[in-house]
């Protein structure tokens, strides 16, 4: 359980650096990293609870494309900023690094490994955000016609 | 410079200075068209690629005007100026199209606080290292190793515009500078260090972004990022195990 919470708040402090890093209205910070941590709180309790990668990805980028929906039409900003320090926390960065490592190291079979894991991350990821985000915008074009 | 030219012109402007700060081709083609009516277009035809902006407007005396805008540029992602831009094409009904060429410079000269950069670094380094399983030294480590990176980001891209051999060169040395660091520090652990660090570098949202735009509908704006990113990956990937080949061969 310590393990958790210790992981949403490291979370929460990379989402946090992120933000800051580029360039974030100081008054905005707070949602924005928010975002990155409830995100992660999906994905871990998905993947408890399924045991399957790639739909707890799937469905933490999907719930952080949702958020930063609809954190932009409450705080009236552009719905990036808060995408972008949302799904940070699901970008594969050790995957990455292991398939490197084992690379070098001649182990072959690792490397497939976790290449494969990246490509999930990555797909996962990007099925999530895309699919909600059409889904906004399907419902929102209809307004902005009338 | 008549008029109708010089809408273009201040057009052509806010979509450059739109996709420096890294927002989505969907946004740029959008933004551009909202203000081109609110300036009497009657019809804009927008195309918007990571390096060309081609637009046409129609007037409403049925008169075309054309032109195209070649971008050089490197991205900056900076969500201060996407909401202050998106902010300006909003609110640009009151204002007459001099006065929006006014703003929409005043917006583009001030450039983000180099500290807030450097705090940001430093803390989504460490906080990375941390979250995938470092130590609270490893955290400070990268953290400190991440200083680095955004001072390389900040004055070697500078001097160093292609973006392969940037990722190539600067993971290299931040890699062995890391080896050496773990080498005279027993105690702290180099894979968490580079792991945070290289959730400073990768490219993992670009690409993402990227892929989104195919799916949406940029699919030529989308592919062309894509390649692009995914170049930077394979460049960032290719300098770490370039630095871990040679550290290897040299104490193992």
């Amino acid at each position: 359980m310590i393990d958790i919470i210790l992981q949403l708040i490291y979370a929460f402090v990379g989402s946090f650096g992120f933000a800051l890093l580029y360039n974030i209205k100081l008054k905005r910070i707070l949602p924005c990293s928010l975002g990155g941590m409830l995100a992660w709180g999906v994905y871990l309790a998905i993947n408890h609870l399924m045991h399957n990668l790639f739909f707890a990805v799937f469905l933490a980028s999907a719930f952080a494309s949702f958020y930063s929906e609809i954190s932009a039409r409450v705080l009236k900003a552009p719905t990036t900023i808060f995408t972008i320090p949302a799904l940070i926390p699901l970008v594969p960065g050790s995957s990455l690094f292991y398939t490197m490592q084992n690379a070098v190291l001649n182990h072959w079979d690792n490397v497939s490994y976790y290449a494969l894991e990246t490509v999930t991350f990555i797909g996962a990821i990007t099925l999530g955000l895309s699919i909600v985000s059409a889904l906004f915008k399907m419902f929102t074009k209809k307004k902005t016609v009338e | 410079m008549n008029e109708k030219q010089y809408l273009i012109k201040c057009l052509l402007d806010l979509g450059e200075s739109l996709l420096l700060v890294g927002a989505e081709i969907n946004r740029v083609e959008d933004s551009l068209t909202r203000v081109a009516k609110n300036y009497g277009a009657f019809k804009v035809d927008v195309f918007v690629l990571t390096s060309v902006i081609n637009i046409t407007v129609t007037f409403n005396d049925n008169s075309l005007e054309t032109q195209t805008r070649r971008l050089n540029l490197q991205a900056v992602t900076d969500f201060k100026k996407i909401e202050e831009l998106n902010a300006l094409c909003r609110y640009c009904a009151n204002m007459s199209i001099c006065e929006f060429d006014e703003n929409l410079h005043k917006l583009t000269d001030n450039s983000p606080k180099k500290i807030k950069q450097y705090i940001g670094s430093f803390l989504t380094a460490g906080g990375f290292a941390l979250f995938f399983g470092g130590s609270i030294y490893d955290g400070i480590l990268a953290g400190i190793f991440a200083l680095l990176i955004c001072f390389l980001q900040l004055h070697y891209s500078k001097i160093c515009p292609n973006k392969v051999f940037f990722y190539l060169t600067s993971s290299l040395v931040i890699g062995l500078c890391i080896f050496l660091c773990t080498l005279l520090l027993p105690r702290f652990n180099s894979d968490m260090i580079i792991i945070g660090d290289i959730m400073l570098l990768i490219p993992g949202l670009a690409i993402t972004n990227a892929v989104r735009d195919i799916i949406i509908g940029d699919t030529v704006s989308g592919l062309i990022k894509f390649s692009e990113s995914l170049l930077w990956a394979i460049s960032l990937a290719g300098g770490f195990m370039l630095a871990m080949s040679l550290w290897g061969g040299v104490f193992a």
